[in-house]
């Protein structure tokens, strides 16, 4: 699995030591970092990674939920590497890994059956380029739930409130109702109004219909229909104390603050599709020619439809849209969904149950596998940054997801030293160098392969030294442990601009 | 020197096995489901092999099937009880630090409409009884716990859950793969249903596996075709396989284990000695007799296994350096090890032809590895 020169530098490594009295440390491996307000996939919801706490689960690449076992924060200044997808956004520290395929930039290349065959590697982010493909982990994670119990009693002299079943029956009808709720619903909960409504468009009788129709086979509460003309719209009233507590404490309450709960987002795939007729028929749109669409003004719900949409193997595409006036009117920050190549439209055409020609081109630059949908990078951008950085440590999978792209932290760790000297024109340069690693056979053998590339070299020459000279140098490392394990020229460089800013102060 | 001590992974194949097998593949060739003289030849071989086996387990012949491998048989009797008992119930009960063939199995199962509960273990790798019983419910079918774990050598309390589940009308299947003939088991006494079995962990020939299955268990077949194995796994017998599996199962005996108790001892002991290592795993008769699993803190698995093996030291680590997937051993985590020592754990599974001579060499070499790498490790404490 390994070269032969691997192997000699890991059976004998060379300058792998502690410097007394270093000009310069280079501390690199864990932590690597991301800015204080990414958001990161935990339990269903996105949290800003500053405000994540430990046993949170986050998702991991291989599409499960895993415990945050450790936190790290650290103050940083330097290049911060944005990257950007259809997805959305995430700014990292360069150094950071993010699961992804390097896509040669040549003609071959371009045909997306050429790129299925690049292997998926942990790239460091400044690395990656426009064209890239991130690789996306899809939720895993199944759970079916039957039934729910909402255990409730009736106060003392309530006579007028109707008790609905204690236990209540998750099945496709109550998950298409909760989909209209989350498009369309709102509710009051107060001593005097207590009730839950769905605001329709004057024509979609069948909507008002249907969530009439449900309350009666589930709950057995009857529901009304009112039409207001001057506002063209068609409103159903449920007016049960009851149902409208289980649906506030299901959903939340207020547009900006609705979401889906946990365990419904774990629910089969093929339950799931009612949910997301609910969603669609209440707030999304299908053009029969070009796309689809859905807008929220709720982050999270945004978010989550997003999951369950990769569930069902639709492609979406995230946007946001900043609060704005127009005619007048004020919009609020709203958070767009689009779907738009064939065979995503193709599938969510088939769960509204509407009947599809296109003959549009099937998308060639995003596509999904048994785990995962790949998508390409469309921007990356270096910004100066200066600030704290965060970083979690996952249990199992060392590795959690952010809304745009997926991260791991590096179970590797090196300590690079250097003793600055001149040489004869006068000139800075690498007089010794020693490193310290923990890690496998790959980190060891490029931290021996650096001090042997370094030493001797100026400072210049040693800080153009690049991640490829040193795998070049070792004939090649097996393609897993490319970036894991390779990060001494980092170390190297971090080593040398700790000296260069100590210099700086002493002047 | 070389020393082999990765048995775990598998074993040489004992030269007696070898000699009993060679006849199946040239003179005695026949296919055990041929009326001739040729197929009968084969049919007694393989009853008589069915015979040894079954005895080793206080089992009837007519109980155990031959497979292909352990895995299989794991597959067999997962697949094979949930889906012939769909009817009953569709939960499954496990725990988290089963054999990826039974964890996998079970996932597959998930996104099939089963149910199933992940027992977590104690620090020691122990399931809780008592949480067992609580995970039984009316829909569950199917309670499958390993005999002795692969990694960390915990042996469960078999007899136990066999009780509960007579108790509560579930089966009970225990893969046995590293425990058969280093644990007495006896069918009758511990109220089993399923065992897997695999040849190649007892110094028999690889490809070759046996699933007992109790007389009246309702079970469904996988693999289709002829109506071989008590119309349970159809395919022509691996009859010189079989023969040299038998014939392994014979040899063993109480000698080995008493002889590999004392090896894992007395590696256990030195190893110990080492500053800032760690036993994972249960001690004393608790443990696999041939099982010794230690992190070593501050050093990396998987460089600790290449510089063992630069020795001529044979070992395996739960590192996540070495996996493909970048993650820690599942049971090293699940017995809550952080991953940092996961990160520095290696295994040792001894055999019956380790010496104590060769144990010695590995005490003198393996301090010094450790030393090596903490060398030029920065988490070393100073």
């Amino acid at each position: 699995m390994y070269s032969q020169k691997v192997m000699e530098h890991f059976k004998n490594p060379h300058n792998l030591r502690e410097i007394k009295n270093p000009d310069g440390i280079g501390k690199v491996g864990n932590p690597v970092c991301l800015i204080p307000s990414t958001k990161i996939h935990i339990n269903n919801n996105l949290k800003e990674i500053e405000k994540i706490n430990l046993n949170d689960k986050v998702l991991s690449h291989n599409g499960r939920y895993n415990e945050v076992i450790k936190k790290y924060k650290r103050k940083y200044s330097g290049n911060i590497i944005e990257i950007k997808n259809k997805l959305g956004k995430t700014l990292l520290t360069p150094e950071h890994e993010v699961l992804s395929v390097r896509v040669p930039k040549t003609w071959w290349f371009s045909l997306h059956r050429n790129k299925k065959k690049l292997p998926i590697i942990w790239h460091h982010a400044d690395e990656l380029e426009r064209k890239d493909l991130i690789v996306y982990p899809i939720l895993k994670e199944e759970k079916d739930v039957r039934f729910i119990e909402f255990p409730h009693a009736k106060k003392k002299f309530d006579f007028r409130s109707r008790e609905i079943p204690k236990k209540i029956k998750i099945n496709k009808d109550f998950l298409r109702l909760a989909g209209y709720y989350l498009a369309e619903g709102s509710l009051k909960d107060k001593v005097t109004k207590t009730y839950l409504s769905f605001t329709f468009n004057i024509n979609e009788e069948n909507l008002a219909q249907d969530v009439i129709d449900i309350a009666k086979k589930l709950f057995s509460i009857n529901a009304y229909k009112k039409i207001k003309k001057e506002r063209n719209t068609l409103v159903v009233t449920i007016n049960n104390v009851f149902i409208v507590r289980l649906f506030k404490s299901l959903f939340g309450f207020g547009a900006k603050n609705k979401k889906i709960p946990d365990w419904m987002m774990l629910l089969p795939i093929e339950k799931q599709k009612s949910l997301i007729y609910g969603l669609w028929e209440g707030d999304g749109y299908f053009n029969m020619k070009k796309r689809a669409g859905y807008s929220t003004i709720s982050y999270t719900l945004c978010q989550q439809i997003k999951m369950l949409l990769l569930r069902q193997g639709i492609i979406p595409s995230v946007y946001t849209e900043e609060e704005k006036i127009t005619k007048g009117v004020k919009h609020k920050k709203a958070y767009r969904i689009h779907v738009g190549d064939r065979d995503s439209l193709k599938r969510l055409a088939k769960i509204l149950n509407l009947k599809l020609e296109i003959d549009k081109p099937v998308s060639i630059d995003s596509w999904f596998d048994n785990n995962y949908l790949f998508v390409p990078i469309t921007d990356v951008n270096k910004k100066g940054y200066s600030g704290f950085v965060h970083n979690l440590e996952v249990e199992n999978s060392m590795s959690y997801t952010t809304e745009s792209l997926a991260v791991h932290n590096c179970g590797d760790l090196m300590w690079v030293y250097i003793k600055v000297g001149k040489n004869k024109e006068g000139k800075e340069y690498i007089e010794d160098i020693g490193v310290k690693t923990f890690g496998c056979v790959a980190a060891i053998a490029t931290s021996s392969m650096i001090t042997e590339l370094a030493k001797g070299k100026t400072l210049e020459e040693a800080k153009k030294i690049t991640r490829d000279d040193i795998k070049d140098a070792l004939d090649g490392l097996p393609p897993i442990k490319v970036h894991c394990s390779n990060l001494s020229a980092d170390g190297l460089r971090k080593a040398i601009e700790d000296y260069e800013s100590k210099k700086k102060a002493q002047k | 020197m070389k020393v082999y001590l990765d048995h775990g992974a598998t074993t040489p194949v004992d030269k007696e096995v070898v000699k009993a097998m060679l006849p199946y593949f040239t003179k005695d060739f026949g296919n055990a489901s041929s009326l001739h003289q040729f197929g009968q030849k084969a049919k007694e071989a393989l009853e008589n092999s069915r015979e040894i086996i079954a005895k080793k387990l206080n089992a009837e012949p007519k109980e155990i099937v031959f497979t292909g491998s352990g895995s299989e048989s794991d597959n067999l009797a997962i697949k094979g009880i949930a889906y012939a008992n769909k009817d009953k119930g569709n939960h499954i009960i496990t725990s988290k630090i089963e054999h990826p063939a039974i964890l996998e199995t079970c996932k597959a199962l998930e996104k099939e409409g089963f149910g199933v509960t992940y027992l977590d273990v104690d620090e020691e790798g122990f399931i809780s009884l008592e949480e067992l019983k609580k995970s039984i419910t009316n829909k569950t079918i199917l309670v499958s716990i390993m005999h002795a774990n692969n990694e960390i050598g915990t042996i469960e309390p078999i007899e136990e859950i066999g009780k509960i589940c007579k108790e509560k009308k579930v089966y009970f299947h225990t893969d046995a793969v590293q425990s058969f003939t280093k644990v007495p088991i006896d069918v009758k006494k511990m109220n089993v249903d399923l065992i897997s079995l695999s040849s190649h962990k007892i110094h028999g020939p690889k490809g070759v596996g046996a699933l007992f299955i109790k007389n009246g268990t309702k079970i469904q077949k996988i693999i289709y075709g002829g109506h071989h194995e008590n119309d349970k796994r159809a395919g022509t017998e691996n009859i010189p396989g079989i023969v040299g599996f038998a014939k392994a199962a014979e040899l063993a005996n109480e000698e080995y284990i008493s002889h590999m108790t004392k090896l894992r001892d007395a590696l256990i002991k030195e190893l110990e000695k080492i500053p800032n290592s760690q036993l994972n795993g249960p001690r004393g008769n608790k443990r696999l007799c041939n099982n010794a699993n230690l992190s070593f803190h501050f050093i990396e698995g998987e460089s600790a296994l290449l510089r063992l093996d630069m020795k001529g030291i044979a070992v395996s680590t739960g590192s996540a350096c070495s996996s493909q997937s970048l993650t820690p051993s599942h049971v090293l985590t699940a017995i809550g090890l952080k991953p940092e020592i996961a990160h520095g754990s290696l295994r040792f599974t001894l055999g019956r032809e380790n010496t104590e001579k060769e144990i010695d060499y590995v005490l003198k070499v393996l301090p010094k590895v450790v030393e090596e790498l903490r060398e030029i490790s920065p988490l070393t404490k100073r």
